[in-house]
């Protein structure tokens, strides 16, 4: 599985973790840039699967667990229910943008944290896509690590 | 003026995936200095993103540089070796 390239395994790391920065940023500008839960995932995912193809998956520093995978895989999709839940008893349909002022109760700097300074209000956008991208994060890692361990059984097999 | 939603997010999710590097199984050794050098490089790339994602404030993207110092502490704190 591993290209045995110095070069390649000197150099794949720092891009994997430039890759995983810009997605992180993709997803937290997702409400008013280009881009959003999903790219930046798959950005992030991205990452991942390039140090998995260079050092091999048995080698490869990000080392991501069954444990880890489920757990993100699992926030994720919970997060995204929980806020379509809200939205749906507190407007009525589902995922509707409640705002992040929920029943009052939010202080005003906490509401503000990811609000662009405009007039329009992104509410709860900003937060589903975190969620969209963890999920997007760990299942795109999930099937990459499948991929790559389903080689390497077959060629221990051979 | 400086917003710090994504400052602390970019946080959160670098330490998310920065908590999984474990370079002892790696047959190229990274050292401090390397990783030293990859924070000047990502310094200088949010440097140059400009003021992504939000509009205003310093020409420094502060999504990406949280992130990266997130990785980085992630790695510090939580990562074990192999």
């Amino acid at each position: 599985m591993s290209q045995g390239s110095v070069i390649l395994k000197l150099i794949s790391l720092p891009i994997s973790i430039m890759l995983i920065c810009l997605g992180i940023m993709t997803i937290l500008g997702g409400h008013i840039t280009p881009g959003g839960g999903f790219q930046g995932g798959a950005m992030i995912a991205s990452g991942i699967i390039l140090s998995v193809l260079v050092y091999g998956i048995g080698n490869s520093p990000f080392e991501l667990s069954h444990l880890y995978i489920e757990v993100l895989e699992s926030v994720g999709a919970l997060g995204f229910v929980i806020f379509g839940l809200i939205g749906l008893f507190v407007g009525g349909f589902y995922l509707y943008n409640v705002g992040t002022d929920i029943l009052n109760v939010v202080p005003q700097a906490i509401q503000s944290v990811l609000h662009y300074p405009d007039v329009t209000n992104a509410g709860i956008i900003p937060y589903l896509n975190i969620f969209v991208g963890l999920k997007v994060f760990a299942g795109l890692s999930a099937i990459a690590l499948a991929f790559a361990g389903f080689k390497k059984y077959v060629e221990e097999g051979e | 003026m400086i917003s710090w939603g994504p400052i602390i997010f970019g946080l959160i999710l670098g330490l998310i995936v920065g908590s999984q590097i474990k370079l002892n199984g790696n047959d190229t050794h990274f050292t401090l200095g390397a990783f030293i050098v990859v924070f000047i490089a990502g310094f200088i790339l949010a440097w140059q993103s400009g003021n992504f994602p939000f509009y205003t404030g310093p020409s420094l993207s502060f999504a990406f540089l949280s992130a990266l110092i997130g990785i980085f502490v992630g790695k510090l704190i939580f990562a074990r070796s192999k």
